[in-house]
């Protein structure tokens, strides 16, 4: 990667000018990114002096620092375990060791593990300047917010849940996943088709106005998504895994 | 038989385990020159083109710039990157920097600069105007396509290997014994099936390295991870014009070859640089390089025809083979003849059988030598088959193999005519205990209450297959191999040999067999390998020859030691040599006697004072081949048909083990790369012919998650004409998995899948199909 | 940009381009036992110790070590000589080209869980690609290393 100068922000304030003037500055979160793709850019702006490193309980909702890194994520006993047991899954403990979560959250990857086990949650995002919106929204709105990420809220509920990740093998990117949670509701995700994560919605509806039927949700959900083509597989296999976890996922979380 | 062994055959350790693991900087780039040049290789950008013209003046003149190099300012002299001996089976089809660039990656040229940054930023100002030609992409379509991939002049073969370049093909291979035809019209019981195999990559973690420098005598110093140091001294002399005195080659530790770096990546580029600039000049490839320009297995679609009559005696086998050799011809006629000639003998009852097809060019990587070589490629395609026989004649697989395979003291009449490029070698299997292999794993796997198939779960079935392998140990009167031992003072003993470890644990085994012969401990030996100045010559690490060849060769070398010490002891001991009797450590004759350490040292500052060395060669005259039953389990979802090994088991004649964990570290490292072959390494290409599995995100090499229960056993077996009965163990392992794993899943679900890798999602189709 | 931190038990100061990887500043300045084999964060041969937590070094920018303690295998040479013991016996010893990353590896699975089990095991070292052995002998010799339970 090249870069002209790497500067550890002192302020959030200071960040966020720094990304305003010019799109050439960009925030480094743990660099994995900004290594595999290459980048060529004017300034690094770290963030690792500005108390993002946190995972604290605050009563609804555990509020994860953007600079967690995903290896501190997933020892964290106040985060849902399925969200440990998702981001355990991702590489090898000297990758998530640097990958932090506000990185994964933010770059929208089609391939995340994260976000398709967060959209199975209530989360909301925190940016700065002072704005909170949820994952859903994020993820759906094309494009990537302006501002810096620095804090997710992952609101507590009593919930089952279940998590799935296809891969080739152990050390790569999700062919699909599947997050299915069922708290006060049923929510159903299904991620890297290789689309970003989506939420099910109709699937979701059917199961929350009281849908027995979890075969018929999981064609509901393979329904109302878009389903594509990688170099690692096809739209057609895609689909029959989402039906099978899909259904699966059901069954579990109503054990 | 010799049986009571005190170093061979026991649990030694490696003799370089240590320092390793302790990370000491030993491998070429580790050793590359403070300073040294970066060479960085511009790549083309087409799968076919021709280059009209090339200018450099721009990116010449970028500050930092040493050197650039392109078609226009290089030898241009033919030769083969494949690294063999000479004269080559390979077509000499590559130059150094040419006119046409050949699949998406060829070199275009090459920028040697102050560092990585410069190198690249130079490399953007190069003009290059191509002439767009139309690609060959499907390999099933190269014979005598209109677009010709060779069409230049100045290529040729070293002896007549089927070379047709105006047709696309790079060689091609006809043999048959009997009457194939009318076998098969005798036969009750006829199959028939196509299979395909995929441009697997080696994917060493080690990438393609060197470095070259110029030393003290203005001799050319080339560091390389080759398995072939003395091969590629021969080569780059011969085409950059240089007397073979005035160029040194030396290996340094290599991270894993797999037959990947038998070939050339790099060496001409850092060698013409250091020639022109006098300046050290390194050249390292970037992982995407390692994967889509050094070379990959090759590709292949293998026909057969078997029959055989009702009581399972399988009486003709017909192999016609199209195998896809990329851009250049590195190995074209020598894999592809493995194909048959290392597999085929395994049914050596055959009344008649039929062996040949072509090796075409493509616009794809170019292919060479890879692991296996032809026989993995052979196997999964005549392992498959004799499944579907078995099926045909409502008989157990095991026992149809069984019935037809190799035993002890046969022969097989395919040892003669087909060698390695050329006519074989008659060979009586002095040792094979294949029919033990196959009965011992059938008891390991409990195979008898696993077959074919059995439910375990909701959604999970288990299934097993089996497979057997055989392959060879060297290249007889192709492969020599040799030994220098020098005595120290104190009694220990100097071993150089060219025998090349790339990873494989030759220096260990080599030692071992010196430790044996000579009577003494480990910590006596030192052993130094691979030098062109330093070292005796030896063919290389390939064709599984190191510990057979080059162990020979080490053997001969220690029995020549021996005697030299008898006689050197008879002297002081006033003796006749017949009287000495020496037990590795004291020379006794009648009352009278001498330590080794003081014999030693007195030679080099005492009595009579001399050097002690001596140097043996050795050069086979056979290829005995190593063998190996192999059965696996699987489980699968009855839903999304991904699987998950549960077992693999194996049992290997490789003779003695020299080192049995080493031996067993070679079987368990091939399984899982044939594994990987047989599963998850997709090979893909875009409609222009861009590689795109070319990361370790993109090539999905196994994980330590991947890997089953292995179980690997070796049969009591002892080779006469091996060292300490010694055979060869480096590639056999490979062979089996993608037949082990198709015939699984036709245990499983009743379908077969012809084109590997086997992926859950190629099962999906082909139940959607068979429903 | 100098950066300042402490090497295998010593402070040192390394001037380095600011977006450069800690792979290429630490073979620069002379530490071999770290290797470059992908340079895409997927092989793990260029895992090192950043506060004792095993690291991507080609993936890790330089100036984020900062104040931080680095340790390549050559802090740990005993450690590493036992573990080697233990894959001589297995039948884990090959190239060797990993095997530097694959003692900090364990030298960090030990202090985070002396006792784990083969999943564990597996869990912790599936970012370390091997095409040598297996890895069932890797496996093996781990686990005896650490004298661990099954």
């Amino acid at each position: 990667m090249k870069a002209k100068s790497f500067l550890r922000a002192s302020s959030l304030e200071e960040a966020y000018k720094l990304v305003k003037e010019s799109p050439r500055n960009k925030i480094v979160a743990g660099g994995l990114w900004l290594k595999k793709g290459n980048a060529d850019v004017d300034t690094l702006i770290d963030l690792s002096l500005l108390g993002l490193e946190k995972i604290e309980d605050k009563k609804d909702y555990v509020e994860v620092g953007a600079m967690v890194s995903q290896r501190e994520l997933e020892k964290s006993p106040l985060v849902p375990e399925v969200i440990r047991e998702a981001t355990k899954a991702i590489m090898g403990p000297a990758f998530r060791e640097i990958a932090t979560v506000g990185g994964s959250v933010y770059g929208k990857y089609g391939f995340s593990d994260i976000i398709t086990v967060l959209l199975a949650h209530h989360v909301e995002l925190v940016f700065y300047p002072e704005a909170v919106i949820t994952l859903d929204e994020y993820v759906k709105k094309p494009g990537f917010y302006d501002g810096i990420l620095t804090n997710i809220r992952i609101f507590k509920d009593k919930n089952k849940a279940y998590f799935k990740k296809v891969e080739i093998t152990a050390l790569d990117y999700p062919i699909l996943n599947v997050a299915v949670v069922k708290g006060k509701e049923y929510k159903v995700v299904v991620g890297s088709r290789p689309l970003v994560a989506a939420l099910c919605e109709n699937s979701t509806k059917y199961l929350n106005e009281g849908g027995k039927d979890f075969a018929k949700a999981a064609e509901l959900a393979v329904e109302e998504l878009k389903f594509g083509d990688s170099i690692a597989t096809k739209s057609a296999y895609r689909k029959q895994l989402a039906l099978t976890y899909v259904r699966r996922a059901l069954e579990e979380v109503s054990k | 038989m010799k049986k009571n062994f005190k170093v061979v055959n026991n649990l030694t350790p490696s003799v370089d385990g240590k320092g390793l693991m302790q990370g000491r900087g030993v491998y070429t780039d580790d050793l590359a020159p403070q300073g040294a040049l970066i060479v960085k290789i511009l790549r083309s950008p087409h799968a076919f083109a021709r280059i009209k013209s090339i200018d450099v003046s721009e990116a010449e003149k970028y500050p930092g710039v040493a050197c650039i190099l392109t078609k226009d300012n290089v030898p241009h002299v033919s030769f083969t990157r494949a690294g063999q001996g000479y004269p080559e089976p390979s077509p000499y089809d590559k130059f150094i920097l040419d006119e046409y660039v050949r699949y998406v990656g060829d070199e275009v040229a090459a920028v040697a600069a102050v560092d990585e940054e410069t190198a690249l930023a130079a490399m953007k100002l190069i003009k290059v105007d191509y002439e767009v030609l139309e690609p060959v992409l499907d390999f099933e379509k190269a014979f005598e396509n209109k677009s010709v991939i060779h069409p230049e002049d100045g290529i040729h073969d070293m002896f007549p290997i089927g070379f047709e370049p105006k047709k696309n093909v790079a060689a091609a291979y006809e043999m048959e014994v009997g009457n194939v035809e009318e076998e098969l019209k005798k036969s009750e019981v006829v199959v028939e099936d196509t299979f395909y195999s995929q441009a697997q990559a080696h994917a060493m973690i080690e990438p393609h390295t060197c470095n070259a420098r110029l030393d003290e005598h203005n001799r050319l110093v080339v560091y390389s991870t080759t398995q072939t140091p003395y091969h590629m001294r021969r080569i780059i002399c011969k085409t950059l014009g240089l007397p073979v005195d005035r160029v040194r080659v030396i290996k340094p530790r290599v991270g894993g070859g797999f037959g990947g770096k038998q070939a050339f990546h790099g060496e001409m580029f850092v060698s013409l640089v250091t020639l022109r600039t006098n300046r050290p000049a390194k050249c390292v490839y970037t992982r995407e390089e390692v994967f889509g320009c050094s070379y990959t297995r090759h590709p292949m679609r293998i026909s057969l025809r078997v029959g055989a009559n009702k009581d399972g005696v399988i009486n003709a086998i017909d192999c016609r083979t199209l195998s896809d050799t990329g851009a250049y011809g590195e190995h074209a006629l020598t894999v592809f003849m493995i194909v048959g000639s290392k597999v085929l003998p395994l049914y050596n009852k055959v009344k008649a059988v039929k062996f040949g097809g072509k090796v075409v060019y493509t616009n794809h990587v170019s292919a060479g030598a890879y692991r296996g070589y032809g026989a993995i490629q052979g196997n999964y395609a005549v392992e498959s088959i004799i499944d579907e026989l078995a099926e045909a004649l409502h008989m157990d697989p095991i026992k149809l193999r069984e019935i037809n395979s190799m035993k002890e003291q046969e022969t097989s009449p395919i040892f003669k005519i087909m060698g390695e490029g050329t006519e074989g070698t008659e060979m009586i299997m002095e040792s094979c205990k294949l029919p033990y292999c196959i009965k011992r794993g059938r008891e390991l796997m409990d195979w008898d209450k696993k077959y074919p198939v059995k439910k375990v779960g909701d959604h999970k079935i288990r299934s097993v297959g089996c497979a057997i392998a055989m392959q060879g140990s060297g290249i007889p009167f192709l492969d020599m191999g040799s030994c220098t031992i020098k005595l120290n003072d104190g009694g220990s003993y100097m071993v150089t040999v060219g025998a090349t470890d790339i990873g494989q644990g030759s220096d260990t085994v080599i030692s071992q067999i010196v430790a044996e012969a000579l009577q003494t401990t480990m910590d006596k030996v030192i052993i130094y390998s691979s030098d062109t100045d330093l070292t005796p010559y030896d063919c290389g690490a390939y064709a599984s020859s190191t510990t057979y060849v080059s162990g020979n060769a080490a053997y001969n070398a220690a029995c020549k030691m021996r005697e030299r010490l008898i006689k050197e002891a008879a002297v002081e001991l006033k003796a006749k040599p017949d009287d000495v009797e020496f037990d590795g450590k004291v020379f006794k004759a009648g009352d009278k006697e001498i330590s080794l350490v003081d014999l030693s040292t007195g030679r080099l500052y005492n009595n009579d004072t001399h050097q002690i060395a001596v140097t043996e060669s050795y050069h086979g005259h056979v290829s005995p081949p190593p063998f190996m039953a192999a059965f696996g389990e699987f489980e699968f979802d009855t839903e999304t048909y991904e699987y998950k090994m549960i077992k693999y088991v194996t049992v290997t004649d490789c003779g003695t083990t020299i080192n049995p964990a080493l031996a067993k570290g070679q079987v368990e490292g091939g399984i899982i790369q044939g594994y990987g072959m047989a599963s998850s390494e997709a090979v893909i290409y875009n409609e222009k012919g861009k590689l795109l599995s070319n990361t370790f995100d993109t090539y999905h090499i196994p994980t330590v998650k991947e890997v089953g229960e292995l179980v690997t056993e070796f049969a009591d077996s002892y080779e006469p004409t091996g060292p300490f009965g010694a055979k060869s163990v480096g590639e056999i392992g490979i062979d089996t998995p993608p037949a082990v794993l198709c015939n699984a899943v036709y245990n499983a679900f009743g379908v077969r899948i012809h084109h590997l890798p086997i992926t859950p999602e190629k099962i999906f189709e082909a139940m959607k199909e068979k429903k | 940009m100098l950066v300042k931190f402490n090497l295998n038990g010593l402070d040192v100061e390394i001037n380095v381009k600011p977006g450069e990887y800690l792979l290429d500043t630490l073979r620069n300045y002379g530490v071999k036992s770290v290797k470059k084999g992908c340079d895409g964060s997927s092989c793990g041969a260029c895992t090192v110790l950043v506060d004792d937590k095993p690291v991507l070094s080609c993936s890790l920018l330089t100036a984020k070590v900062e104040g931080h303690k680095v340790m390549t295998v050559e802090s740990i040479q005993d450690e590493a000589a036992a573990l080697s013991e233990c894959f001589s016996r297995e039948g884990a010893d090959q190239c060797g080209f990993c095997n530097a990353a694959f003692a900090l590896m364990v030298h960090a699975l030990k202090k985070e869980n002396p006792h784990p089990t083969d999943e564990e095991i597996k869990d912790y070292m599936v970012g370390n690609l091997c095409r040598c052995t297996g890895y069932q002998s890797q496996q093996k010799a781990i686990k005896a290393f650490l004298g661990g339970k099954k």
